[in-house]
């Protein structure tokens, strides 16, 4: 640590202390030199609502970015549009590389995550934003997902087993077994596929919906649970599970490429031949 | 309390087909989701239960579950060869034909019942429900009963096909 320190010093200390104002520049802006490209404006449209003046309807508002100053996704836009242009958009992000599912919302139509969504370089068209359809809105682009975490825990989302292993240690398994569970285990319930679920906004407060079904098939098809006649007769009703007509709107937009009709389609299987 | 005051997301957003602008031109809404906000508009959101509590799950009932969709596969499944064959083998034969009208009133049947199921759910409007059901079984017998007639007294389904084919 000392020597770090001794060079760096050494590298200021080489420098003028002053120096004029027209050289100074802050190191977290983009450097504008003098070949600077032609700017690429684009447009994007975002779904405004705040909880504090509920009489106001939801209106969408127009922000235009540089998308030469801009991020390839469309998170980095909306963030630059919150650091730059407007504190008061609302959205959820964590994790920007697609593996917390918080930025899933609605975009030009098609329900995905803004941080693995790049932005269309067409500047002649417009971006729309919204947050995920047909869910209660808490604030802008944040949807309440309420009843979706209770529709998650109502399947009891956990390993079920009464006898203990042999060598008393851990639940072994054979790589056959392990393999059912690739495709179902990487689901990170970020409800992009339940909320393009037509009968899902019909019917959420009975209908499970894709996201919560895959999870569901994903302790149904687990070796090591013991409880998987119980997970069936809970499903067992005319709701939960059969309000599926394989729209496939799921698979279609899911952002992590996985496919919950086929989760649901061997939910079917499984209960038919019980 | 604060998520009774929560709207749904373009319910808010309702607007009739077709407005007018400005300059008084006629603009069509473009944005076509799911038309249930005109049918059935999404309540105020209420939470049943805790945050930390599973949502209720319905009373497991195989013969509406498991049973039922496996036989509406079987009648479907059925339906192909049995639509298939007395073209495919040129004869008429009464029961072929009869097996052919009893599937098609339970397919058809299944498929309107399952429309109810959707979009009428018993738990918001639970007498519309229960009306169309029973108008639903009533239909389906008026068009077994006519298609019994039909069979029996006159030249039935496969043959009346065929000729108004040759028409």
């Amino acid at each position: 640590m000392a020597s770090l320190r001794t060079t760096s010093r050494l590298i200021a200390s080489s420098r003028p202390l002053f120096r004029p104002a027209s050289l100074a520049r802050s190191y977290a802006t983009v450097e504008s030199g003098a070949q600077e490209p032609a700017p690429k404006v684009k447009k994007f449209q975002v779904y405004r609502w705040n909880p504090d003046t509920p009489s106001e309807k939801p209106k969408m508002q127009t922000y235009e970015l540089d998308l030469n100053k801009t991020g390839p996704m469309m998170l980095d836009a909306l963030i630059r549009i919150k650091n730059e242009i407007d504190p008061t958009l609302t959205f959820r992000r964590s994790c920007r590389e697609g593996i917390c599912g918080s930025c899933a919302m609605n975009i030009d139509g098609v329900n995905t995550l803004a941080c693995l969504c790049r932005i269309p370089t067409d500047t002649t068209k417009e971006s729309r934003i919204y947050p995920l359809p047909h869910t209660y809105v808490v604030k802008d682009l944040v949807p309440d997902l309420t009843q979706f975490y209770k529709q998650y825990k109502s399947i009891k989302p956990y390993l079920q087993r009464e006898t203990k292993s042999e060598d008393g240690l851990e639940y072994r398994q054979s790589p056959a077994d392990r393999k059912k569970l690739d495709g179902l285990y990487e689901c990170i319930l970020c409800a992009c596929c339940s909320t393009s679920c037509p009968s899902y906004w019909w019917n959420s407060e009975e209908y499970l919906g894709p996201a919560i079904l895959l999870q569901s098939y994903r302790w149904l098809a687990d070796s090591r649970d013991e409880k998987t006649a119980e997970r069936k007769h809970a499903l067992d009703n005319s709701m939960s599970v059969y309000r599926c007509h394989t729209i496939l709107n799921c698979t279609r937009t899911c952002p992590k490429g996985l496919n919950p009709a086929r989760a649901i389609a061997e939910i079917k299987k499984m209960m038919a031949a019980h | 309390m604060a998520s009774l005051m929560r709207r749904p997301c373009l319910s808010a957003l309702r607007t009739p087909l077709a407005t007018r602008n400005v300059a008084g031109v006629t603009q069509v809404v473009a944005f076509h989701a799911s038309a249930r906000r005109q049918i059935l508009p999404p309540e105020p959101q209420t939470i049943q239960g805790t945050m930390n509590d599973p949502a209720p799950i319905p009373t497991p009932h195989p013969s509406h579950g498991s049973y039922h969709w496996t036989f509406e596969r079987l009648v479907c499944v059925g339906l192909v060869p049995v639509t298939i064959a007395p073209f495919a083998a040129g004869t008429l034969n009464p029961v072929m034909d009869a097996v052919l009208c009893s599937l098609l009133v339970l397919h058809s049947h299944v498929g309107f019942q399952a429309s109810i199921i959707d979009y009428f759910p018993s738990r918001r409007v639970p007498k519309t429900a229960s009306f169309l059901n029973w108008l639903l079984r009533g239909l389906t017998l008026t068009t077994a009963i006519g298609l019994y007639e039909f069979e029996t007294n006159d030249v039935g389904v496969t043959e009346a096909i065929k000729r108004i084919w040759k028409a």
